[in-house]
């Protein structure tokens, strides 16, 4: 079978399970509700594999083959035919939106990390949900979630994207309203929904403008070809990729929207774990890594995109620095890491575009078996410790939860980037992109040196927030909330072998597919069509003097080790008792601009809700002195009537009146204009 | 018997069935109103079994017609002169006159019984069988009072409305137009919800009357100012309709031989005659206007003073008929403008449809507001190009800008869940104003396609307060909360008609609302009105969200919390009633499947979207002859088939048959 159509079944297998889902629960059989989509997920992992092998040997594949349909005068009314082109979703005019898939190694990566690591969350949430409420609708939500993602990666139409895209917009609203009835969950999962939904009217007129400018095609790849053979101004191609980049930042939670993220750590542990590594927030990195060949051609936005990575995973590092809920500082630690990839993908054109995009999409591979680990982890600490997650309230967990315990270390480490992990090798690699950036790069070098500087700081914040995390955990005397009862106990297996196949992969992953291989990942991502074609403009624009394979750094890595053993050797010295440290008096406002996550909410809050509501009432009103207004308007005949009414007073005499005078002025003006 | 015969009847059965239905609910009204109740559901269901017949036979035309002329050509006439000869052809025209100006009747001008279907209009009928249908089901439980005779005006107010749909006379097309507001008035002023709706019918009436008149002024001024051209040696009507790029290509000595200053003839009240006419006057007066350049740039000094008293004459002219039209496009458009309603025409809207039963705020919303839009692409659009894209985007299109977002901003503000989907409803309808003038065949596809789809989601949005009007007193959302614990299939299905209604991808009104904002990226348009109408469209997309979830978090998360139920010390019952479940379900299902397979509706509509757009490109060129057609692959325009006595007797001629010098 060709990839793409291995391709087309693995959306029809989440489909069917999205669909037969509610089925079982609707017929008694609630209790099975996990089958469909596990068996989904597994089976679209093993298809992917299959595809990543095929897009291997085989290069990128064809068209997608589709349908025809068409309304016919005889029964049934309508044409239905197999053809090699792909199926039109709908078309007018110059608008024409095709079901095309673009199989090459970019999307065949993604798809094979989100099926994979979404396998084994789902697997951990048959445990983690157990005997939950909305069992049925958790799963069927969690199979249309990936399979929106898996829409979102494997299309190569903007607005087939774009419906995956919104798709997994939704899937997150209604998970982490998963528990409909707490008023906070709510809260969050509109907050989530709004926020990435400011970012999407960016990314709606951007495709727009691609669109007019692309030649009126609306596959990407066709908008590429067309843009490299006809080029666009360079305001036109400025603006079309600052709006794509706000979708992304609205996804991907950077500055300034990152704020939903925290927050949306309402819903179910697992779902964070869904959402944190495999779907939903690293689309806006994947968005990026596709378009590159656009991006590098404006290098006052890739110098934008590199500054805003930096200055989120700074200010989400510093945040996650003081949190005291577990979950939070992973969430702030997302962010932060999601800040890394962007750094990366902002070099390209600075330095080879592939290298650059290598590094980010390598990132949010390993990122995405450590952070899964790091979420499953916490989830397994929350199932223990029934349902309390601040760390606060807890300690020294190592013995009651070998495994969590033990699973949940290499996730630090590896998030840390402690060397030889999976973490190591790709934080590695963008920092190289920064520093090579910074040496090399034709416009906006000093902005790299910075971004590199902030990297280093942040990689080490990185790694003193995680062990403070896992100290204040895991180390100490043994303390549980009075909420897990006296039987707190490691979490059952079907929890457990998730947590040993991710912790597996954040162990070796990062070593195996690119240091092992001799950097196979990076040039095996680099054959993507894209980015060749990012390459070529990049080597148009540039006598390429800098090396251009992927090779490892030794002076950037030692840095960057430097920096994470400090980070960790801080958070030793502090939390290896399992407590929170007293403060110098000095740190104390740091410590609550940390805590209090810089006001940012509250200054969007007074800035941007505020004003919009008052808007609203505002507008209200107004329309009330409006319709007064017509009222108004509506009485000047009434007025009218009123000063003419009194002519009509019934009296012969007036009357009579009036008619003469009438008569006079009749004649005076006869005679006054025929004798003139 | 022809089967052009059998699909006029059938079209004529659509239109009046109603009618006769109101009798028979009337009739059966006697027996109670159970029986009455009973006999409307019956018969409205009925109907939309008719009009889905309709609609298939309909789908055999769609793909037929490949070669289009720039008139409008409605299939399906009942009286179509094509059927006396049992030559089964549609003439796109009727014999059947109605009014006739002169008492011989034969070639004078007449007012005529036009009714037809095409790419425009056959989805709006069915929009308003379907919803006619969800109407009286969604009177079912919250009409207590003489049942028997609201469904009777309701059924009347359908035949109304379709008529208004179907009419391809102009006056016919007011007539109904204005027939409308009659049932309106009773089932507002009878039946209303609330203390004030006496006064909210009566406002509802005089405003929309108030802005109809001036319609009825813009028809007659467009039926006096654009009488068949005669041709001014042959006596004869003549027409000459190069497609724009033909337009733009062709040069000007063809022009000069093609255009003579015609004289005028009988007037006609045919909207599809009256779009030729239209053109052949606005392309005579531009033509004559580029003649007498020609002339003056070839006179020798001893002509240039006659060369430029001429041109400044048919400059003058031209402008005149310019001015002209300009009044008489604000004119029709005050009538539509009141009735969609734009913004700031719409303060009768939310007194009428907060005090009109949920039934009627349905139609309205679903339905009627239609209208308005409706007659922008029938009247305005092709009787008066020129201004349409001369003030349209930057007239209405802001004024629609204005729409979206100042009604998004009410929207959110409003407690009352049935004035949050009102004025909902007017931000939609803002961005549907916006997508028309865009006037391309991407914003006029998608603008018609979100008529039915904001059809479909407008109305769906109001049989979901049906729901709760039937379980409890008060439809104040700050008395809700947590509904989603109590009514889980009713929180689905409202999620669903949510999504829908914000846009979601996969659902109806993102196709639309993706075609609308396409339209609005034509290099042409921007350089009219710039990117600034496409950014308010997608903010308002974004404010949609924002209200709309803020709406679902209060009414459905959280907590639970209920008002007092409807009836005293009976606690509501239980969740979405089979009833209940028709309407929403088959409107959640329409939004999903219209969302996934827009191709079938976007191949009905394509004709029409092509035609009117190739309308406004030729208007383009008047008005700048370097604006070139943007389409690559032009479509085929043909002048029509001749039409034997359609315009009462007399036989256009094009000026393909060479007219003599």
């Amino acid at each position: 079978m060709s990839s793409a159509v291995l391709a087309i079944l693995i959306l029809a297998l989440l489909l069917g399970a999205t669909l037969l889902t509610p089925i079982l629960a609707r017929v008694g059989l609630r209790r099975f509700a996990h089958l469909p989509a596990i068996l989904a997920f597994g089976a679209s992992a093993v298809l992917a594999l299959n595809i990543l092998a095929d897009v291997y040997a085989n290069g990128p594949a064809g068209p997608t083959p589709g349908l025809s349909l068409d309304l016919a005068s005889t029964y049934p009314f309508i044409d239905l035919n197999l053809k090699d082109q792909p199926t039109t979703w709908f078309q007018a005019g110059r608008l024409k939106v095709t079901f095309s898939l673009a199989i090459d190694p970019l999307s065949a990566i993604l798809l094979a990390t989100v099926t994979f690591v979404a396998t084994w969350i789902a697997l951990f949430s048959a445990g983690y949900m157990h005997g939950e409420d909305g069992y049925a609708r958790y799963f069927t939500i969690m199979a249309l979630f990936v399979l929106c993602m898996c829409l979102l990666v494997l299309a190569d139409n903007f607005f087939l994207l774009l419906a995956g895209w919104e798709g997994v917009g939704l899937c997150s609203y209604l998970l982490v309203g998963y528990y409909y009835a707490k008023p906070s969950a709510a809260a969050a999962a509109r907050k989530a929904f709004l926020v990435t939904r400011l970012g999407d009217v960016g990314f709606v007129l951007g495709i727009f403008l691609l669109w007019s400018a692309g030649g009126y095609h609306t596959d990407l790849s066709a908008i590429f070809e067309h843009l490299a053979k006809n080029p666009a101004s360079h305001g036109t191609l400025t603006a079309a990729c600052l709006l794509l980049f706000c979708g992304a930042v609205g996804k991907s939670a950077q500055l300034p929207l990152y704020v939903w993220l925290p927050d949306a750590m309402e819903g179910p542990t697992p779902v964070s774990a869904l959402i944190h590594a495999a779907t939903m927030v690293t689309a806006g990195v994947y968005l990026l890594a596709r378009c590159s060949p656009i991006f590098v051609q404006v290098p006052y936005v890739q110098a934008y995109v590199c500054v805003t990575g930096g200055l989120t995973a700074l200010l989400a590092a510093f945040i996650a620095l003081t949190q005291t809920d577990l979950k939070r500082v992973l969430a702030y630690s997302t962010v932060s890491q999601l800040g890394f990839m962007f750094m990366a993908l902002g070099t390209a054109g600075a330095i080879t575009p592939s290298i650059a995009v290598a590094a980010a999409i390598f990132h949010l591979f390993t990122h995405a078996f450590f952070k899964a680990l790091l979420f499953l982890g916490s989830g397994s600490v929350m199932h223990a410790m029934g349902g309390v997650i601040d760390m606060r309230k807890f300690a020294g967990l190592r013995k009651l939860l070998p495994v969590t315990h033990a699973t949940f270390l290499v996730g630090c480490a590896a998030l840390a980037g402690l060397p030889l992990l999976s973490g190591f090798w790709s934080k590695d690699q963008i920092l190289d992109s920064l520093h090579h950036a910074g040496e090399h790069a034709l416009h906006y070098r000093f902005v790299f040196i910075f971004v590199f500087g902030v990297a280093l700081l942040t990689a080490g914040m990185t790694a003193f927030y995680t062990f403070r995390a896992y100290f204040l955990t895991f180390w100490g005397t043994e303390r549980v909330p009075e909420e897990a009862g006296h039987h707190a106990h490691e979490s059952p297996r079907v929890m457990l072998v998730p947590l040993v196949v991710l912790a597996i992969g954040a162990l070796f992953a990062g070593l195996a597919v690119e240091q092992l291989t001799k950097h196979g990942f990076s040039k095996f991502l680099a054959k993507t069509p894209a980015i060749q074609q990012a390459n070529r403009s990049y080597e148009a624009a540039h006598v390429v003097r800098a090396q251009s394979s992927p090779h490892f750094n030794w002076s950037v890595a030692g840095m960057g080790t430097a920096a994470a053993f400090l980070g960790l050797a801080g958070a030793f010295a502090l939390f290896r008792k399992g407590e929170l440290a007293d403060l110098p008096a000095g740190m104390k406002p740091v410590h609550a601009l940390s805590l209090n996550k810089v006001y940012v909410d509250e200054i969007y809050q007074g800035l941007v809700v505020k004003p919009v509501e008052f808007a609203a009432t505002g507008s209200r009103q107004f329309d009330g002195v409006l319709d007064s207004l017509a009222r108004l308007i509506s009485y000047i005949p009434r007025l009218f009537a009123a000063l003419l009414r009194p002519l009509q007073n019934g009296l012969v005499q007036f009357y009579a009146l009036g008619m003469v005078l009438g008569l006079t002025v009749f004649a005076l003006f006869v005679v006054f204009k025929v004798s003139r | 018997m022809t089967m052009n015969f059998l699909l006029g009847s059938l079209l004529l059965a659509v239109l009046f069935a109603p009618l006769g239905a109101a009798a028979i609910v009337l009739l059966a009204g006697r027996a109670g109103p159970a029986a009455a109740r009973r006999t409307a559901i019956l018969a409205s269901a009925t109907h939309v079994l008719l009009t889905v017949s309709l609609f298939v036979l309909y789908a055999g035309f769609v793909h037929h017609e490949t070669m289009l002329s720039f008139q409008f050509q409605p299939k399906i006439v009942p009286g179509d002169p094509g059927t006396a000869t049992n030559s089964d052809v549609f003439t796109y025209g009727t014999n059947w006159i109605l009014m006739s100006l002169a008492p011989d009747g034969v070639s004078a001008p007449a007012v005529q019984f036009f009714v037809g279907l095409d790419g425009l209009n056959i989805l709006l009928l069915g929009l308003t069988s379907l919803m006619f249908f969800f109407a009286v089901l969604v009177g079912w439980g919250t009409i207590h009072e003489r049942p028997a005779s609201f469904y009777a005006w309701l059924f009347a107010l359908q035949s109304a409305v379709g008529g208004a749909f179907a009419s391809f006379d102009i006056v016919l097309f007011y007539i109904f137009f204005e027939l409308t507001l009659v049932p309106s008035y009773f089932l507002i002023g009878q039946w209303g919800t609330g203390g004030a709706r006496r006064d909210a019918a009566r406002k509802f009436v005089l405003y929309t009357l108030f802005g109809s008149l001036f319609t009825l002024v813009g028809i007659i001024g467009v039926v006096l100012t654009n009488p068949i051209p005669i041709h001014p040696t042959t006596n004869k009507p003549f027409y000459f309709e190069p497609t724009a790029r033909g337009m733009a290509s062709s040069s000007r000595e063809m022009a000069e031989n093609a255009y003579f200053n015609g004289k005028p003839g009988a007037v006609t009240f045919s909207i599809p005659i009256l779009m030729k006419n239209v053109s052949m006057w606005d392309s005579m007066a531009h033509h004559s206007v580029q003649h007498a350049e020609q002339r003056l740039a070839k006179a020798t000094p001893g002509q240039r003073a006659a060369a430029e008293k001429e041109l400044a004459a048919a400059r003058d002219s031209q402008s005149q008929r310019r001015s002209l039209q300009f009044w008489i496009f604000l004119a029709l458009m005050a009538g539509f403008a009141v009735k969609i309603p734009i913004v700031p025409f719409h303060t009768w809207l939310p007194a009428a449809y907060g005090e009109a039963p949920l039934a009627v705020t349905m139609v309205f919303s679903a339905i009627l507001a239609k209208l308005g839009t409706f007659g922008i692409v029938r009247i305005v659009i092709p009787l008066t190009p020129e201004m349409c894209v001369l003030y349209g985007l930057p007239w209405f299109g802001t004024l629609g800008a204005i729409g979206v977002i100042y009604a998004a901003l009410c929207a959110y503000a409003q407690r009352d869940l049935k004035l949050l989907a009102a004025y909902s409803s007017v931000s939609h309808l803002g961005f549907l104003t916006i997508g028309l003038f865009a006037l391309n065949r991407e914003g006029i596809s998608g603008s018609v396609l979100h008529m039915v789809n904001h059809g479909l989601t407008a109305g769906a949005l109001f049989v979901l307060l049906a729901f709760l009007a039937r379980r409890y007193r008060t439809l104040d959302a700050n008395q809700y909360g947590g509904l989603w614990a109590k009514y889980p299939r009713y929180a689905f299905y409202s999620i669903v008609i949510a999504l829908a209604s914000v846009g979601l991808p996969g659902l109806c009104n993102f196709v639309s609302e993706m075609l609308m904002l396409a339209g609005l990226f034509d290099p042409r348009n921007i350089a009219i009105a710039g990117y600034g109408l496409a950014v308010v469209a997608a903010i308002g997309v974004l404010l949609a969200s924002w209200y709309t979830f803020t709406m679902l978090r209060r009414v459905f998360f959280g907590p639970v919390h209920e008002p007092p139920a409807a009836t005293d010390g009976v606690p509501p019952t239980g969740d979405v009633h089979p009833r209940e479940l028709i309407p929403i379900a088959a409107l959640a299902a329409l939004c999903v499947g219209l969302g996934l397979f827009p191709q079938p509706l976007l191949d009905v509509i394509s004709p029409e979207a092509r035609r009117l757009a190739g309308i406004v490109d030729r208007a383009r060129i008047r008005l700048d002859p370097n604006a070139l057609p943007v389409y690559e692959t032009e479509t085929v325009f043909v002048p029509a088939p001749n039409a034997p006595r359609v315009d009462g007797g007399i036989r256009p001629v094009t000026a393909n048959t060479a007219p003599p010098k």
